[in-house]
């Protein structure tokens, strides 16, 4: 049977075999690649790593969305504070940048008040502007945490408000 | 499935098709068959195995295996597969092993941040392309993308 040209090209280039044989060759690379690495990294921008570092947490805050799971490290304040810490020096200068007193933003990541519409919306707009510069932004992604925060929450704390809440509903027209 | 918003494009119709990356099991690995993905998987049941499907069907149209190295920040690449019947004059679907390779970027991005760097080493004939093809370094015999290459390969893939 004769393979079409394209089928031994496509075949080559994208059925790649990359394992080593060889413990020996393996750590020989890595030792190379390492080197080498290290010298790039002295050439990285403040701008390419804020880039790398925000593109970072938006991943990180999608695989927390598909994953269901909750946990301190992940939760809206948390990634808030990283959101702010990878761009500005100073949070109080992101209050400033949104329009919102230093005290409220400090309550806000301390989780001493809820954040408000208006707080998620000018987030939404703060964070599509800054990742212009980064890549795709999902816009409700900031959304998203926040009710999945309070979704897990309201679940983890059934025992609390579920008793109270069951003797106040009553079901007057049954299906 | 880990991240979202990935598309590969149909070949007759360059129109894009939304896909989804999930996790292989061990069990699974036989039934990937070496004439149609190319290798034996089942002996990649020590590293990670994810396969691509498009969104709500599964059958694979690419496979690829990983050897994550968190002490060097790196993920290495071991082997990428894709179905027999998308390479080719004759393909179905197009740029399945670029969203394998951002897949495993985003990977490495995640775990990593600005020191992420994904790394494969293919045969001398090919490296060439995929220098070109994902703006890929050499060094040596190995072929690496990092920040901030690696972040234009994932938006490359990355859609609304």
């Amino acid at each position: 049977m004769t393979e079409d040209k394209n089928v031994v090209n496509d075949y080559t280039l994208y059925n790649i075999d990359s394992r080593y044989t060889s413990e020996k060759e393996k750590k020989s690379d890595s030792i190379a690649l390492m080197e080498a690495r290290l010298e790039r990294m002295k050439n990285l921008s403040d701008k390419d790593i804020k880039r790398a570092r925000l593109m970072q947490l938006k991943l990180i805050m999608e695989s927390y969305l598909n994953s269901g799971s909750t946990d301190e490290k992940n939760s809206f304040t948390s990634f808030l504070k990283k959101y702010i810490g990878i761009i500005y020096q100073k949070q109080n200068q992101f209050a400033k940048d949104v329009g919102i007193t230093p005290v409220l933003l400090s309550q806000i990541i301390n989780n001493h008040r809820e954040p408000s519409d208006e707080f998620l919306m000018k987030l939404m707009v703060h964070s599509e502007k800054i990742f212009k510069d980064v890549g795709r932004f999902e816009k409700q992604l900031w959304y998203r945490v926040y009710f999945q925060d309070k979704i897990s929450e309201t679940m983890l704390n059934q025992n609390e408000w579920a008793p109270r809440i069951e003797k106040e509903i009553k079901i007057t027209e049954p299906i | 499935m880990l991240f979202s918003n990935m598309r590969i494009v149909e070949a007759s119709t360059e129109k894009p098709i939304p896909v989804e990356i999930y996790p292989v099991e061990k069990s699974e690995l036989k039934l990937f068959s070496k004439k149609r993905y190319s290798f034996d998987w089942s002996s990649e049941s020590k590293f990670e195995v994810y396969k691509l499907v498009i969104s709500r069907t599964e059958d694979a149209l690419g496979l690829i295996s990983m050897d994550r190295i968190p002490q060097e920040w790196r993920i290495h690449i071991r082997l990428i597969a894709v179905s027999k019947e998308n390479l080719g004059s004759g393909k179905i679907y197009e740029n399945i092993a670029g969203v394998l390779i951002a897949y495993a970027s985003k990977i490495a991005l995640e775990d990593f941040g600005e020191h992420a760097c994904i790394s494969l080493k293919p045969k001398t004939q090919i490296a060439k392309l995929y220098m070109e093809k994902y703006n890929m370094k050499i060094t040596g015999m190995l072929l690496s993308l990092e920040v901030p290459e690696l972040l234009n390969l994932i938006n490359r893939y990355d859609y609304d």
